[in-house]
């Protein structure tokens, strides 16, 4: 087993009926880092979790959390494990401390240290100030807080986060985004999942791409990106000469290619810092002005579009 | 330690549901209390009595064709040879004693006045004639019936039990009036025989309500103090309606409170329970004593409510708390039995709405049969074909104070059905979520 580890996923799958959900999924996530399993609506991402966190029992493969075994050491991989399931689990007639109070003791704390964590968790989810209102009253954003709260009561080494921004205002996503960010920083491992591209990119040390039960590709953000050759694409719009300036940066160091398409021109580069002054140079040169820009760098939406051939929102 | 606080969380959110709270104690104790009202009033002593009516009596019966009464076919056993003395004694037996008092006065005019001066309730006049009367086929034997017009329960019920032997007593009259025709002037003085037979026959198929209460007022303590009697009389109603209602809802909560385990799948806190370093076992351990514990709160809050409100004696204490843990178990597998066949909530309001209510009324179908003793034997045999009938067969030997032995017995089959649906359910939300 490799030590520095934390999560070893190792060939699982599962099939409800005739439905593959998952097809033989591996992938390793290392202590301390954020890993996205970024995907579509149905890609299994769910399903994987579910496997990993012992609610569902594969059909095939195995995975070690933590060294504890799914399937020869479900209470070891619980006792290490918090779970934040893609849908709210709470109990909405109970208020937000009592929820934290009951699950803290599901997960075996009791007393005062009980009492310190579960203040500790409000104020880290941001409720203290509303911990006696009942769950039900809550907005969607706060509830998903809480839902998160509920796994983090006792310190777990590695937690799950199934798609806890699904449904909600910006700024509890915001909130959401910066605390995933300090569970790592104080030494949490997360495996994350989400069909938003941004969130991987912005959160994620390692990125698993999913799509119909299969891991189609995982590494860092870069390494995907490099791995499918995409390049910055610049957009740009000019106010004549048109065809005289293509000419121009066609011939432009470090340009690959360049195409128009009803006024708006595209130039494929492999670096925009270095290649756009050069084409302000040229549009100069040739007496046009260039009256719009807009980089596109490469992002994991080209790298599922060119290993799918769809776009990852559908 | 952890199924209890899953016990525990449980119960809180029970007892916070407005919904649950009335009807695990406010519908038993609202029903119970419209009895109630229904039978009984309050004193100024806080207590419940029956109404005692206050009848005066003038009997002038003349007296008609001779004829003696058998006293063992009157209630108050005291011979009789007119149609008015006849009236008089049954009015006066000892069964009657707690619903009327009786003074008898020498004139018509004497016994409305009574009721005038607000004396007396209800004046009753039975004719010189009415021997007569009620022996001549064409004849019409009335009894007049003088009433205060500002009473209503009082009157009322004179004027029933009246009615109901006016209407025993128009049978006689047929039969009388045959005879009187057919006989020959000398054997004029069968007529008594003929009336007597004819009230040996009437009087023990006889079931309406009036006779039938009398006969289910059973004072427990064999007390004959006027006040107690009343109590008796009315808690003899309403504590097997207390003890039905009480056994209904607690299979009510039972079910519902089963039903939890349904709802947290739904609410999708049972998986995430899943996900916490707790066993499966602990977990529906943790759900089964949630029942367990809620439906106890309910029976011991119900018990001693019922108590203290409706002053219900249940029984001497082992009994009582014998049949109380034979309920709560028996309640509590019952409803983990129902929900472990359902497939989600939704399912569930529907048939357990329908498997409650036909179990429940054939469990209780003794309380409302009370009134028949065909019905009576039937209902025994039917109730006891469910679980409810037997938690009810023990609360009603607890209250009649039968042996503990007897209760005991009772309990025992009550824990074998507990143990048979507790074992099916136990198997099947095991093998459920494994
Ligand atoms: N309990 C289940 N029974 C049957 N099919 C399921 C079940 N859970 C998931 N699926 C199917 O498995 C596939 C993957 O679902 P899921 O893991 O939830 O995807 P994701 O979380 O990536 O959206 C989907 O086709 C879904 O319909
Ligand atoms: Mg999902």
């Amino acid at each position: 087993m490799n030590n520095s580890a934390a999560i070893e996923v190792l060939g699982l799958k599962k099939s409800f009926g005739e439905n593959h959900a998952v097809q033989g999924v591996s992938f390793n996530v290392n202590q301390g880092e954020i890993f996205s399993l970024l995907g579509p609506n149905g890609a299994g991402k769910t399903t994987t979790i579910s496997m990993l966190s012992c609610l569902l029992r594969p059909n095939d493969g195995d995975a070690n959390i933590m060294g504890h075994s799914i399937s020869t050491d479900p209470m070891g991989v619980k006792s290490v494990l918090g779970v934040v399931p893609q849908d709210l689990a709470l109990y909405e007639d109970l208020t937000a401390r009592e929820n934290l109070s009951f699950w803290g003791k599901m997960y075996g704390l009791r007393g005062s240290t009980l009492k310190t964590r579960v203040d500790e968790v409000l104020n880290v989810i941001g409720l203290r100030d509303r911990a006696n209102e009942r769950v039900g009253k809550y907005s969607g954003g706060m509830k998903r807080r809480v839902n998160i709260g509920v796994a983090l009561l006792h310190k777990p080494k590695v937690i799950y986060m199934d798609e806890p921004t699904v449904g909600i205002d910006p700024q509890s996503r915001r909130n959401i985004l910066d605390s995933v960010v300090l569970l790592k920083n104080e030494g949490m491992t997360v495996l994350y999942t989400t069909h938003y591209m941004e969130e991987a990119q912005e959160l994620s040390d390692h990125i698993g791409i999913m799509d119909h039960g299969k891991l189609i590709a995982h590494g860092t953000h870069d390494e995907l990106v490099k791995m499918v050759g995409q390049q910055t694409r610049i957009d740009l719009t000019l106010n004549g000469n048109a065809d005289q300036v293509m000419a121009a940066w066609k011939e432009t160091e470090g340009v690959s290619r360049v195409t128009s398409d009803e006024g708006l021109i595209s130039v494929l580069v492999q670096d925009s810092n270095l290649t756009l002054p050069h084409l302000f140079e040229a549009a100069t040169k040739h007496s046009a002005r260039i009256t719009s820009v807009n980089i596109s760098e490469p992002n994991l939406e080209a790298v599922f579009l060119h290993l799918t051939g769809r776009a990852l929102r559908d | 330690m952890k199924a209890f606080d899953i016990a525990l969380k449980d119960m809180t959110r029970s007892f916070r549901s407005t919904f649950a709270v009335i009807f695990m104690f406010g519908v038993p104790l609202l029903v119970t209390g419209m009895f109630y009202f229904m039978f009984g009033n309050i004193t100024d002593e806080g207590g419940f009595t029956l109404p005692k009516t206050q009848v005066v009596i003038a009997n002038l019966d003349e007296g008609g064709p001779k004829f003696q009464v058998n006293p063992k076919n009157i209630p108050g056993g005291k011979e009789a040879d007119s149609m008015g003395d006849l009236i008089v004694s049954i009015l006066q037996s000892e069964d009657m004693a707690d619903l009327i008092e009786i003074t008898l006065v020498p004139s018509a005019e004497t016994a409305r006045t009574a009721v005038d001066n607000q004396e007396s309730q209800v004046a009753i006049i039975i004719p010189t004639d009415f021997s007569h009367q009620f022996a001549d086929v064409d004849g019409k034997a009335v009894i007049e019936f003088y009433q205060d017009p500002t009473l209503t329960l009082g009157p009322a019920i004179m004027r029933s039990i009246l009615n109901r032997f006016m209407d025993g007593m128009s049978g006689v009259k047929i039969a009388v009036n045959f005879f009187v025709d057919e006989a020959e002037p000398e054997q004029l003085f069968l007529t008594g025989q003929v009336v007597d037979q004819y009230l040996e026959v009437s009087l023990a198929e006889n079931d309406d309500p009036e006779v039938e209460l009398l006969d289910v007022r059973n004072p427990v303590d064999g007390q004959k103090n006027d006040a107690a009697e009343n109590q008796n009389l009315l808690l003899s109603i309403i504590g097997p309606i207390m003890g039905g209602m009480m056994v209904f809802y607690a299979y009510y909560t039972g079910t519902s409170t089963a039903q939890s385990i349904l709802k947290e799948e739904e609410e999708r806190t049972l998986p995430r329970l899943f996900t916490t370093p707790t066993s499966q076992a602990t977990i529906l351990t943790g759900k089964f004593l949630s029942v367990f514990m809620t439906v106890s709160v309910q029976i011991i809050v119900l018990l001693i409510a019922a108590h203290l409100i409706f002053g219900i004696e249940w029984g001497g204490f082992a009994s009582v708390a014998l049949m109380a843990i034979g309920i709560i178990v028996s309640a509590s597998s019952f409803g983990v039995f129902v929900n472990s066949f359902l497939k989600d909530t939704k399912q569930g309001g529907v048939l357990f709405g329908g498997i409650l209510t036909v179990t429940g009324m054939m469990g209780m179908i003794k309380i409302f049969a009370m009134n028949s003793a065909i019905a009576n034997k039937m209902g025994d045999t039917i109730s006891l074909l469910v679980p409810q009938g037997w938690a009810i067969r023990g609360l009603m030997q607890a209250m009649g104070g039968e042996s503990f032995n007897n209760v005991a017995l009772t309990v025992l089959v009550s824990f074998l059905w507990s143990a048979a649906f507790f074992a099916i359910g136990v198997w099947r939300f095991n093998r459920r979520y494994t």
